[in-house]
């Protein structure tokens, strides 16, 4: 899965889960920038990327990601695993 | 239906509650949870899962693991909240800390229940809500394997003992009702429905595709507490509680035995009758010739229902959805107390359509699927269970013999008259207190305050020196209705004000409320009162007694919208009305 797919399809959950159907997510992007990301919106965030790819992050996944770009590589990482 | 599956996801759910829309006069529920995990997404769960059954959640979340400071302290934001019910809900993982902390394992079960009983009774001390106490969920991990629970102080022989020791003690808790946690998981499974991150993240206590289903199992139980539950179950016949069809394959050609989809049709019928023993009513509606749709009842050797199982037998070739309505008539219950079990998608259709609180729920090709498919959907939740659920069918039946009696006078006096009614005042006693609290959560239509008085709070009102609670039994040539009407008297200054009024729709029209208006009337006499009031407060389903004082002769004092509408009427100025019946006793 190319990184443009990837950011496509989260931008689907992104706009789900933070309910804001013309949000556009980048790179740098973190939950400052984001109305309404907090820690309860972060975990429904979590488990929308796991529903929608298929995939499951360790403790250390999550808490690495600082950014929307860092998200995407992780995204990335577990579905070549 | 209330109770689809697919409905239970977890982001539609969220989605759904983003654009709740409730009537203004939708009935109002005040509920705290009080855990020591994560509540956050349960409480907006909730919230909509109880907006679906026309219910606004007005929820406190007490401080996370916070549930004993909240209770002890009778100055906590808990009672502040004035809920009128409080989840409980208790997570393995805080359980197991405390386990692997303890100095002595051999007190733990004990210590712990100890706790319990005392948050418990503090609680019933200080508030006349309802307590919904969570079970703990079984550890997976077993230092033991297969021989944990051989050893008595192993983990999970302790969190097993500790379940079993609430069920015990919540059978004498009258303010506390279980939410079988434990259960559920199971039924999920217990490692799929764990997720240890959430736990480590966020103290979330299980998966969070499964705390929707959390929430509903949890507002199963409140709903049922306050009078939302199944009353009677409607049955088809062929194919559904026997295979093949009576009319064509006749006695010898139903499929019903000890083996294939025979005995999964057996296997149905004792679930039936199990509810039917629990005070579930059960009715058949098949489209027969009632001769043909009676016999196996009558001489199948394998039939596990018989004839006087069944309250309301209907067989016919009438649409089933009129004949649901004929059944509803003669029962006087909600159409959402109703469950149709039908093996047919197009009856079950027709039903859907015509009937849209019945809930239908789909059945599987496979007769041994059935329980399974009614299992998953948790349609027989209840809040209480005393003698009377053993007779109700019974009860029922007679019913539907004095329908028929009732053809044959002219009048209804006559009628009244030749019912040989007997009615008993009594007022309320330890003996009677199940049954009490079961006709105050069950009742809806006659129903004029609606208060929803717990076990405890009854208890409570037998000891408060200005109230008068009292009951009324009512018995006729025709059997025993029971325990059928609950009547709380408040002296309040010159006046004796009507603080509850409840009664069970099977005997309306009989003049059992003149009866009682009789003796509340006779009542406030003899205490010297000048006024009886009385208050309405009307609720989705309470509209048949919205004028109940006003044929009294009682006049309006105030309307004061939610709160209802005040009613009083001198006592001088009263006039006894006719009550056609016995009084063997009267205790006001």
């Amino acid at each position: 899965m190319t990184a443009d797919a990837i950011k496509h399809q989260l931008t689907d959950i992104f706009r789900d889960v933070f309910n804001d159907p013309t949000l556009e997510i980048t790179d740098e992007m973190t939950a400052d920038d984001v109305d309404g990301w907090d820690s309860l919106t972060h975990i429904n965030m979590i488990l929308g990327v796991e529903q929608g790819f298929g995939i499951r992050f360790s403790i250390k996944d999550v808490r690495a990601m600082r950014n929307v770009g860092e998200l995407v590589q992780a995204i990335a990482k577990k579905r070549a695993n | 239906m209330r109770y689809e599956a697919a409905t239970l996801d977890y982001f539609a759910l969220l989605k759904e509650g983003k654009t709740i829309a409730l009537p203004e006069s939708a009935r109002t529920i005040r509920l705290a949870i009080l855990a020591d995990c994560a509540t956050q997404q349960l409480g907006t769960f909730l919230k909509t899962l109880a907006a679906r059954n026309g219910v606004r959640l007005e929820i406190y979340e007490g401080g996370y693991d916070a549930i004993d400071l909240d209770i002890l302290n009778p100055a906590s934001d808990l009672y502040a909240f004035d809920p009128a019910y409080v989840i409980v809900l208790m997570t393995e993982e805080k359980l197991k800390s405390r386990l692997y902390e303890a100095a002595d394992r051999s007190a733990f079960a004990g210590d712990t229940i100890a706790r319990i009983r005392g948050l418990w009774q503090a609680f019933a001390e200080r508030s006349g809500a309802t307590l919904i106490q969570s079970t703990f969920v079984l550890p997976t991990e077993r230092a033991f394997g297969n021989y944990e629970l051989k050893a008595a102080d192993s983990v999970g022989a302790i969190v097993a003992e500790i379940n079993h020791q609430l069920a015990v003690q919540s059978r004498e808790a009258k303010n506390v009702l279980l939410a079988d946690v434990d259960f559920l998981a199971a039924g999920i499974g217990r490692l799929q429905w764990r997720d240890p991150r959430m736990w480590n993240m966020a103290k979330i206590p299980c998966r969070l595709d499964h705390l929707p289903a959390l929430a509903q199992s949890l507002l199963d139980v409140l709903l049922a507490a306050s009078g939302l539950f199944t009353k009677c179950v409607v049955l088809d016949l062929d194919n559904t509680l026997w295979g093949g069809v009576i009319g064509d394959d006749g006695l010898d050609g139903i499929q019903l035995g000890e083996f294939d989809e025979g005995e999964a049709f057996v296997g149905l019928q004792k679930f039936a009758k199990e509810l039917k023993r629990r005070g579930v009513i059960l009715a058949v509606v098949s489209k027969n010739d009632h001769a043909n749709a009676i016999l196996p009842f009558a001489e199948h050797p394998y039939m596990v229902l018989r004839e006087d199982d069944i309250s309301v037998f209907v067989a016919n070739w009438e649409n089933k959805a009129d004949n649901i309505r004929l059944i509803q008539k003669t029962l006087n219950i909600g159409f959402d107390s109703f469950v149709f079990l039908d093996d047919n998608p197009f009856e079950r259709n027709i039903v859907r359509t015509y009937l849209p609180d019945v809930i239908v729920p789909e059945l599987p090709e496979d007769p041994s699927l059935y329980i399974d498919a009614i299992a998953r959907l948790n349609l027989f939740e209840t809040a209480s269970y005393s003698k009377a659920d053993l007779s109700r069918a019974d009860q029922y039946r007679e019913e539907a013999q004095r329908e028929l009696t009732k053809a044959r006078y002219g009048s209804i006096t006559d009628y009244l008259a030749s019912l040989d009614m007997e009615i008993r005042l009594e007022r309320f006693s330890s003996f009677n207190l199940p049954r009490i609290a079961q006709l105050i959560q069950r009742s809806n239509q006659f129903n004029l305050m609606t208060r929803r008085y717990g076990e405890a709070a009854c208890e409570a009102l037998m000891h408060a020196p200005d109230a008068v609670p009292f009951t009324l039994k009512l018995g006729d040539k025709f059997g025993d209705y029971g325990l059928i009407s609950v009547i709380v008297l408040k002296h309040d200054g010159d006046d004796l004000a009507i603080d509850e009024y409840l009664m069970s729709c099977r005997v309306l029209q009989r003049g059992v409320e003149n009866f009682a208006m009789n003796a509340i009337f006779s009542y406030a006499a003899r205490i010297g009162a000048k006024r009886v009031t009385g208050r309405y407060i009307p609720t989705a389903k309470n509209a048949m007694v919205k004028n109940f004082f006003g044929t009294f002769g009682f006049e309006i004092e105030a309307d004061e919208g939610t709160a209802g509408v005040r009613w009083a009427l001198d006592v001088d100025r009263y006039e006894p009305r006719e009550a056609i019946m016995t009084v063997a006793v009267n205790e006001i």
